[in-house]
């Protein structure tokens, strides 16, 4: 990846992320959002990063792979993650997770 | 930043996002409208207070960005930038961690779709906003993330200036936190030994993002859905399975979203009847 582009990236993104926080306060005032684009964008969040993760983890420079014990350590992230709802607990568990299998079965 | 890639809902904000004394704060604020009974100093000791909370969680995962940063194919000074530019956690460590792996428009639309939710809350404060002077309304919205609109959504009580100041100075305690504890990560990455593969680090932490944002069921069917179709389009070249899976993710929310208003007004017009 050349310099420009990785800037280019950057300045493309804190644009366009700029320009969504700012455009409705500004344009909308009191008016509310279109129901179907709040209806959209609540979900999008959730939706990419959950697609991200699997093409992640699935993709490899040798094509379609999946590594179990990277799996075993995303899967017991998830699983604290949803017990305690809280993120820092989630990121113990799943690198904990990843060192004791990597030991075990590395 | 985040501590969740879903908007916050209401009940979790007015519950949790000040957990200590903020109650003679709020109800001084009824009677006080458009006057000014409290110092500057006040207002910024009381936004330091309640940021402090919604802070320490994301601590770890601006480490985790710094060292992701350090792995980056992108030189790290851009990287770094992200951070004052960008300013949205998820976002940004999809550029680091997707910057050389994809194509350049994956990964800035990617990174734009994580940050898309921000539209929600621009729009929830617009009212708040209307009373404040033109530098304000375009200056404030760039640090509306997750943490500061958690913050400040149940203070659009104060009168404008006072907001104002408690807007800023929530703004500003982030912007320079988060920098820090990203930079922090840039610097200790080094140290931290191989074998603790912290390569799989942002991994770990996007699931931990996507699952604690699952507290609707709309959410739980666009992340799952989202999942399932990127596993089917994994082979896909340059990663394209990312944005086949977003974009089906997004359409089953939206259409779980519907549903769920219908029958929850379907129940209401039931027990009104």
């Amino acid at each position: 990846m050349s310099v420009w582009s990785a800037i280019m990236i950057v300045v493309i993104v804190a644009v366009g992320t700029y320009l969504m926080r700012a455009v409705p306060l500004l344009v909308l005032a009191d008016r509310e959002l279109p129901v179907t684009m709040q209806r959209a964008l609540r979900n999008a969040g959730p939706a990419v990063l959950s697609a991200l993760v699997v093409v992640m983890v699935a993709s490899s420079p040798e094509g379609v792979r999946i590594d179990p014990i990277e799996v075993g350590a995303l899967v017991a992230a998830g699983l604290v993650a949803w017990w305690r709802r809280n993120l820092i607990w989630s990121l113990i568990a799943g690198m904990a997770a990843l060192w004791i299998a990597a030991a075990l079965f590395g | 930043m985040c501590s969740g890639v879903g908007p916050l809902p209401s009940p979790l904000v007015s519950e949790t996002a000040f957990p200590t004394g903020s109650a003679d704060f709020g109800d001084r604020a009824g009677p006080a409208r458009g006057g000014r009974d409290r110092s500057d100093r006040e207002i910024i000791a009381r936004a330091v207070r309640d940021t402090v909370p919604v802070l320490i969680p994301v601590a770890p995962f601006g480490f985790v960005l710094g060292v992701a940063i350090l792995e980056s194919v992108m030189p790290a000074a851009v990287g770094w930038s992200t951070s004052p530019t960008i300013f949205g956690g998820a976002a940004q460590l999809a550029v680091v961690t997707l910057a050389g792996v994809t194509t350049v428009w994956t990964v800035v639309i990617a990174a734009l779709v994580i940050n898309a939710r921000h539209v929600i809350y621009s729009a929830a404060l617009g009212p708040a906003f209307s009373a404040q002077p033109r530098w304000f309304r375009w200056l404030g919205p760039f640090v509306l993330i997750d943490q500061l609109f958690a913050v400040v959504a149940t203070r659009t009580h104060l009168n404008p200036e006072e907001f104002r100041t408690y807007y800023l100075s929530v703004g500003a305690f982030l912007y320079v936190a988060w920098a820090m504890f990203v930079t922090v990560g840039m610097i200790i990455g080094p140290a931290v030994p191989s074998s603790w593969r912290l390569d799989s680090a942002p991994a770990v932490m996007f699931v931990g993002l996507v699952v604690v944002s699952l507290t609707r069921r709309p959410a739980v069917v666009a992340a799952v859905v989202a999942a399932l179709v990127a596993l089917l389009s994994a082979g896909l070249r340059d990663r394209l399975g990312i944005l086949v899976g977003a974009v089906a993710g997004m359409i089953a929310g939206a259409i779980a979203e519907t549903l769920a208003a219908r029958s929850s007004t379907g129940v209401h017009n039931e027990a009104s009847s």
